[in-house]
């Protein structure tokens, strides 16, 4: 009996066992949404229980895109896919987009495959002015044969509209911050927290100026020094010159966003409040040298979506020092299969087009 | 200004579904007409808008759920001038004209402030990978208000059937570029093309429910009633796919 008449071969040649695996597969990645993947076993026994954890660790659920049983699905429709083209489709104008269009996930299949076989990924943490010439990765430590040193590594805010140094007459109280109420009402300037950001108090012939910023102002009580203690905003401040009529320079002091009632004018005439609204990332940005055997390399500037690229490893922004901004978090990938998956999208996409625009406008134009 | 554009939009919207819907039981040659201006009034609006929103903002306006909205109401509006003008199938008009206005309306709770881009969104592929899956999205909910006809309609469903399989066809296509185009994103922000977070899975179950509705239509004959019941079950993830998952579940992916 030749191949193609086995038992075997005429099960995997059924359009209705693809359709079956198609929906089997739906409805498993489905229960991988609602159950978390890859997560600590505390996160599963708070939810579910010391048995429930038990269960879906033995049921593959825990990592139910690795598991066994759906590699073997992923196998099963592979084959199907195999046995129907080798079946079923020809060159044959009509099914040229078919056969592509199927041919293609199989690409894409081999792709992932070769990656998962093949590729490494894991992960770097380096200090600023220091390098690193390998990175962890779950089989081990895995060498670069260069190391990448972090030469600085900065990190931009956005800050927001809404977020400014308040004035009010002293006799007024300050806004309810917590309603917005009164927000606004009777306040005589409104005044930008960038760095160098100068108004006048209306009419009053005051101005004021920011000086500097910090996230999370901390004071030495015995030394009376000012610094900042981390990046992280655990007590926004900004220092404020305040200037006289005369143009002279009156006096410096500090605006604390959280304790409105410590700002330390000595001045009576305003009351000044630090509207913080909270601030957005803008740029996180490791800049960084590759160095191999002594010699510099290239210098790059590593950010989220422009990974740096060397020798067949990409590096990308992941993570960093939210405290004091000395160290980067760079994610390290080498996969080799990734061509082939883009080069099966790209044939997919011709498939689907041939076979639902371009044969049909073939046919019609020849009519 | 800006939101004077949304408020045309929103009532050129709802007077298209009711000019649509009149058509429905009464023939005048003014009815058709109407509503496709109107159709037409509420797609220019929400395009002008999203110009204007993309200059003053100085990127693409489709980073949160209030743009994204926004673009889907837009999206929504062009397939409906589309198929109506191509196929004119009345029934389905006034629906896709509802679900346009349901999206718009939706919007206009939500949060219209332009905040700058948080890094991870900071990529050309923002704009292409959006656009695809939004205009995907547009064509299957038409699909989907086809499909349900279908299943209401006592009669004659051929001209509907039609519709339905063309217009899913076109959003698989654009289903599959959305996804494809997120992928090759996902490579160049975290370094791996495909990690099934709850978005990115849950696209992949909408795919492969109109994979099903293609295969059993073209392999198993499946027409008519039946293929519309696929229709709507895949609406139903593609609805999962937009909200639930933002909703319900987290993950990277929690922005639109």
């Amino acid at each position: 009996m030749s191949m193609k008449q086995t038992n075997v071969w005429k099960f995997f040649s059924s359009v209705k066992l693809a359709i079956w695996l198609l929906a089997i597969i739906a409805v498993v990645s489905l229960i991988g949404t609602f159950i978390a993947q890859n997560e600590e076993p505390a996160f599963y026994i708070t939810r579910y229980g010391q048995y429930g954890y038990s269960a879906l660790l033995k049921t593959g659920l825990t990592n139910l895109y690795g598991s066994w049983w759906f590699i073997l699905l992923l196998i099963s429709l592979s084959l199907n896919l195999t046995v129907c083209l080798l079946n079923r489709l020809s060159l044959k104008g009509r099914q040229l987009g078919t056969l592509i269009c199927h041919i293609s996930i199989l690409v894409i299949l081999l792709g992932a495959l070769i990656g998962m076989l093949f590729g490494q990924k894991g992960y770097v943490k380096i200090n600023k002015a220091q390098e690193a010439g390998a990175f962890e990765t779950d089989r081990g430590q895995v060498n670069l044969g260069f190391s990448v040193r972090l030469d600085d590594f900065i990190y931009n805010e956005n800050i927001d509209p809404k977020e400014k140094l308040l004035v009010y007459p002293h006799t007024q109280e300050g806004p309810d911050l917590k309603t917005s109420s009164s927000f606004g009402v009777g306040v005589l300037a409104e005044i930008p927290t960038e760095i160098g950001s100068e108004r006048e108090i209306a009419n009053t012939g005051y101005k004021v100026r920011i000086l500097r910023y910090m996230p999370d102002f901390v004071m030495d009580t015995s030394t009376k020094e000012v610094s900042n203690r981390s990046a992280k905003a655990n007590n926004p401040a900004i220092e404020v010159e305040l200037k006289g009529k005369d143009g002279a320079l009156q006096e410096k002091f500090w605006v604390f966003a959280r304790y409105p009632d410590m700002h330390q004018s000595k001045t009576d005439k305003f009351n000044f409040i630090y509207n913080w609204v909270g601030r957005r990332p803008k740029d996180f940005i490791s800049k960084v040298t590759v160095i191999k055997n002594g010699r510099k390399m290239i210098s790059r500037d590593i950010r989220v979506n422009f990974p740096l690229k060397f020798e067949g490893y990409a590096f990308f922004q992941a993570s960093y020092d939210t405290e004091g901004l000395n160290w980067t978090g760079l994610k390290v990938v080498n996969d080799p299969g990734v061509g082939i998956v883009y080069l099966g999208f790209i044939l997919f996409i011709l498939g689907l087009s041939i076979r639902f625009y371009i044969s049909p406008f073939m046919r019609i134009s020849q009519k | 200004m800006r939101s004077i554009l949304l408020n045309i939009a929103f009532a050129a919207y709802f007077l298209a579904m009711v000019f649509y819907f009149i058509e429905m039981f009464f023939r005048h040659k003014a009815l058709p007409l109407l509503a496709r201006v109107f159709a037409l009034c509420a797609v220019v609006s929400l395009a002008a808008y999203t110009v204007m929103r993309w200059q003053i903002a100085g990127r693409p306006p489709f980073s949160n759920m209030f743009e994204s909205l926004v673009l889907f109401a837009l999206a929504i509006g062009l397939a409906l001038l589309f198929v109506d003008l191509r196929y004119k199938v009345k029934n389905v008009s006034s629906l896709v004209a509802l679900l346009g206005l349901l999206a718009l309306g939706y919007a206009s709770f939500l949060d219209k402030e332009i905040t700058p881009l948080l890094p991870a969104l900071k990529s050309n592929w923002l704009t292409i990978h959006v656009l695809t899956c939004f205009i995907g999205y547009a064509a299957l909910t038409v699909g989907f208000v086809s499909g349900l006809v279908i299943l209401f309609k006592k009669g004659e469903i051929a001209t509907l059937d039609t519709v339905s399989y063309k217009i899913i066809a076109f959003g698989f296509l654009f289903l599959t570029l959305g996804i494809v185009t997120g992928a090759v994103w996902a490579n160049y922000a975290w370094g791996t093309y495909w990690s099934w977070d709850p978005k990115e899975t849950w696209s992949l179950i909408t795919w492969f429910i109109y994979a099903i509705y293609l295969h059993t239509r073209f392999v198993k004959g499946w027409k008519g009633r039946k293929a519309a019941w696929l229709a709507v079950i895949g609406f139903l993830a593609m609805l999962f796919t937009y909200f639930g998952v933002n909703y319900l579940l987290s993950g990277l992916h929690s922005y639109a």
